[in-house]
């Protein structure tokens, strides 16, 4: 009984440790990388003093969160980072998904291949280049727009980088034009992996093709679109810095619909290089993320337990 | 079952051996922190150690300019640590970094514990932030043990000027100390259209001459901004910034009242000015948000002129820069203030390995006038030839264009004025900076530096406000009839009122004293 007992031990090990073995690297570099720098929260409530080092320096509580909130810029933020990449993410998830289906039903393999590419290549250009073909579009002296297209129309000249109102517009195409690849190419993915007969079945009794994607290509691929969503809702707190910094050329003037917590961070502390208050406000950041994360995944449980990421 | 119990030693032992790495370069780091930190005040009492001409110390020097125009800059410095070994026994490293990577580069430098024994700081890249963080080392007691000659070429004016909270944390080269302000033009415009500069007296005198050239010549910008990112009021400076021009002193002086910029009716009429500009299109539409160098622009024949600090030679250099002869007129008078004459200075980091010995460098190059023009122009015979005492020449085949070491930042090299002068080039310049020097204006607040720890937050909420206004308003592209108002207030919101308070405080503590 003992010795099957410990042979029984023995072949549960058998199993777990080439796993244990191929889980060590990166479970070492989460570690190494992503936990031990943790201690420098510390720095988001000290007055760092290089003289004294880090953990010499005084503690000064919350002080350095305060510029956050000093003027109503942290509401304008705040806003408009959640507004925008809620956006995104819907924008994105649901014309990913379109897009994939779309590229699904393409039966030519060059001019699959050839789209897929085509709608992959945004995602692989710099921010800093996307700026500039932005710039060439919009540019109150030579842009297209204004030079070429609206004398035209008959519309007169707008001067873009000054006029706040119409950047969430610009922003979203931009986000969706350069990101749609990406999730595109996930979303395909899956939905090559769904069994073709269930396909043929529902032909066989008469479904649409909309009937289809309806009811078996949603929900097949339901589980990625989940887990997609939860991992871009827990960084909803976090902006494309190139986006929301590179693109409007950096114009202070339309700030209102443009600033972001990253852009507002990164313009306040610049010429201030305080390490504290960046500390501050990437923990301000992650600690929204984690609370938004959680919730998220909290309303998907009490919806379908099945497709919850934890 | 025994090979695999050996087996799960051997991971075991490899799971220790890469987590004690890890945790030992994490606690290496902290343990030279705490070295480089205390060794500071240690270095003191072991001077003689070092001074016995056993072991050479080798210095890490950081100088500011443009590392493509200096290819030879290796050459230089093999030379220059075979002239400077018998003086004091020190090797240097020298590394330059250009004006755009400056600030970070350096934050990086600093902040992670990296030898740095001299440095070129400045409050435009946060040197009173680096004293508040406490990455610069005081050199009171360094100068007066060795630097005699810094002292004696500086005096005590220029040196107590860096003072921050009673001491001396930066050394400021014989360069110019004042800077006026002006407009830079294309001559052949001005004299096709016989513009008379010395007419141009201030800011309203300007508006005639744009719309000459407005109405002239088509495809040319009238005005663009004097600098990259810099709003087109940068130069404007007819109030002493104290610092960092949240709470100024109009005209250098004002009863030593610090008031708000933003808030003077002169202030206001000069947007005024700039939107009637804008709107007759003498400014650029792009003035905001270009990325362009003023420089380039005009070169390409885009514009017609720019604004900019005046000081002798200045638009000389720039007709050479832009390849077009410049002319300009100057509508501010050069005035000295805390920020003008701090502009750039040497430092000594926290993380100087040897304080003495960059003090003892720093210091030859107030004293060796062949150290300051083997820095300044390169290798006798190789870079420059001499044709009289104190004029060279570049030798057969060197052009300006061509040079190897072509250092465009000459002035931080100590008594920058003790080098050659380039023939052709006015020989008597450094006479004339001198004068120009002497008579600036004096602002009242001249020595005065602003210590911001204790409104570190409403700078950051302030500088916020600025970056959505202030370039757009300066350049015209708002109504400053209505969002100056708004401006205003919003940097009210911010807490500049704060700002001022504690300036105001600091000033007048400081008055008490000097």
């Amino acid at each position: 009984m003992d010795q099957k007992a410990a042979s029984l031990r023995m072949m549960k090990w058998k199993k777990i440790l080439p796993l244990t073995l191929m889980a060590l690297p990166g479970v070492l570099y989460l570690l190494i990388n992503n936990y031990m720098p943790m201690f420098g929260l510390v720095i988001a409530f000290k007055d760092v003093n290089f003289a004294k080092g880090i953990l010499a320096s005084d503690w000064i509580g919350f002080k350095n969160f305060f510029y956050l909130f000093k003027t109503q810029d942290a509401y304008i933020i705040t806003r408009n980072t959640l507004l925008y990449n809620g956006a995104f993410i819907v924008l994105t998830t649901v014309s990913a998904i379109g897009v994939a289906i779309l590229l699904n039903e393409v039966k030519n393999q060059i001019v699959k291949r050839f789209y897929q590419s085509i709608i992959l290549l945004p995602f692989l250009v710099s921010m800093v280049i996307v700026s500039y073909l932005v710039y060439a579009f919009l540019s109150t002296e030579t842009g297209l727009l204004n030079k070429v297209v609206f004398p035209k129309l008959g519309i007169s000249e707008i001067s873009w980088y000054i006029e706040a109102k119409y950047w969430p517009y610009i922003l979203t195409i931009i986000h969706v034009w350069k990101n749609i690849g990406f999730s595109c190419v996930i979303y395909l993915a899956s939905i090559i992996g769904i069994d073709q007969e269930y396909y043929e079945a529902a032909t066989l009794d008469g479904a649409s093709k909309w009937q289809q994607i309806r009811s078996i290509t949603i929900p097949f691929i339901m589980p990625v679109i989940v887990m997609l969503s939860l991992i871009s809702i827990g960084r909803i707190f976090y902006s494309d810095f190139g986006l929301f910094y590179q693109v409007p050329m950096n114009s202070g003037t339309i700030s209102s619909t443009t600033n972001v917590i990253d852009t507002y961070v990164y313009r306040g502390l610049l010429q201030l290089g305080d390490i504290g208050m960046s500390s501050a406000a990437g923990l301000y950041q992650s600690l929204v993320g984690l609370v938004l994360v959680v919730l998220t995944n909290y309303v998907i449980r009490k919806i379908n337990k099945e497709n919850a990421l934890f | 079952m025994k090979r695999i119990g050996k087996l799960m030693f051997v991971l075991l032992a490899l799971i220790l051996v890469i987590s004690a790495c890890g945790g030992n370069s994490g606690k290496n780091g902290s343990n030279t922190d705490s070295v480089s930190s205390s060794g500071n005040q240690a270095t003191g009492s072991e001077v003689p150690k070092n001074d016995s001409k056993e072991k050479i110390t080798n210095l890490n020097v950081l100088i500011f300019g443009d590392g493509n125009t200096v290819k030879d800059l290796p050459i230089i410095q093999d030379a220059v640590n075979a002239h400077i070994k018998d003086l004091i026994n020190v090797k240097v490293n020298m590394t330059i970094i250009s004006p755009g990577d400056y600030v970070q580069k350096t934050n990086l430098l600093l902040s992670g514990n990296e030898q740095v024994d001299l440095m070129i700081v400045s409050p435009f890249f946060g040197y009173y932030s680096q004293v508040a963080r406490g990455q610069l080392q005081p050199l009171d007691e360094l100068i007066d043990q060795h630097g005699p000659d810094i002292k004696s070429v500086l005096g005590e004016d220029y040196l107590n000027t860096s003072r921050v909270n009673g001491k001396i944390y930066g050394v400021v080269p014989m360069k110019d100390m004042a800077s006026g302000a002006g407009l830079t033009m294309r001559k052949d415009l001005v004299d096709k259209y016989g513009i008379d500069v010395t007419k141009i007296k201030s800011l309203e005198d300007m508006t005639a001459v744009f719309k000459v050239i407005k109405e002239n010549e088509p495809g040319i910008i009238p005005l663009i901004s004097g600098a990259t990112g810099a709003s087109m009021l940068y130069f404007n400076k007819w109030y002493d910034d104290l610092g960092d021009g949240l709470g100024v002193l109009p005209n250098f002086d004002n009863g030593m009242k610090v008031v708000n910029l933003f808030e003077t009716t002169e202030y206001a009429e000069q947007l005024k000015l700039m939107r009637e500009w804008y709107n007759k299109g003498y400014i650029g539409k792009d003035a905001a948000t270009t990325k362009e160098v003023h420089l380039d622009v005009v070169k390409a024949g885009r514009a017609f002129s720019y604004f900019g600090p005046t000081k002798v030679g200045k638009v000389e250099q720039e007709s050479n820069s832009t390849g077009r002869p410049m002319v300009g007129a100057e509508y501010l008078a050069p005035a000295s203030t805390t920020s003008s004459v701090l502009s750039f200075m040497w430092a000594v980091p926290l993380n100087a390995k040897t304080p003495e010995k960059s003090m003892k460098l720093l210091n030859l190059m107030y004293k060796d006038k062949d150290l300051i023009n083997l820095l300044s122009w390169g290798v006798e015979g190789t870079h420059y030839v001499k044709i009289s005492d104190n004029v060279i020449n570049y030798p057969e085949g060197i052009t300006a264009a061509n040079n190897p070491y072509a250092m465009g930042t000459k002035w931080q090299f100590g008594n920058s004025f003790s080098a050659y002068t380039l023939n052709g080039s006015d020989p008597d310049i450094f006479k004339k900076l001198e004068e120009f020097n002497k008579s600036a204006i004096k602002s009242k607040a001249l020595g005065f530096s602003f210590d911001n720890s204790q409104v570190k937050t409403e700078i950051a909420a302030v500088t916020n406000v600025m970056n959505t206004y202030k370039n757009a308003l300066e350049a015209g592209l708002l109504d400053p009839a209505d969002k100056l108002p708004e401006y205003i207030s919003k940097l009210k919101e911010a807490g500049i009122d704060k700002i001022i308070e504690e300036k105001q405080k600091q000033l007048d503590e400081w008055v008490k004293f000097n």
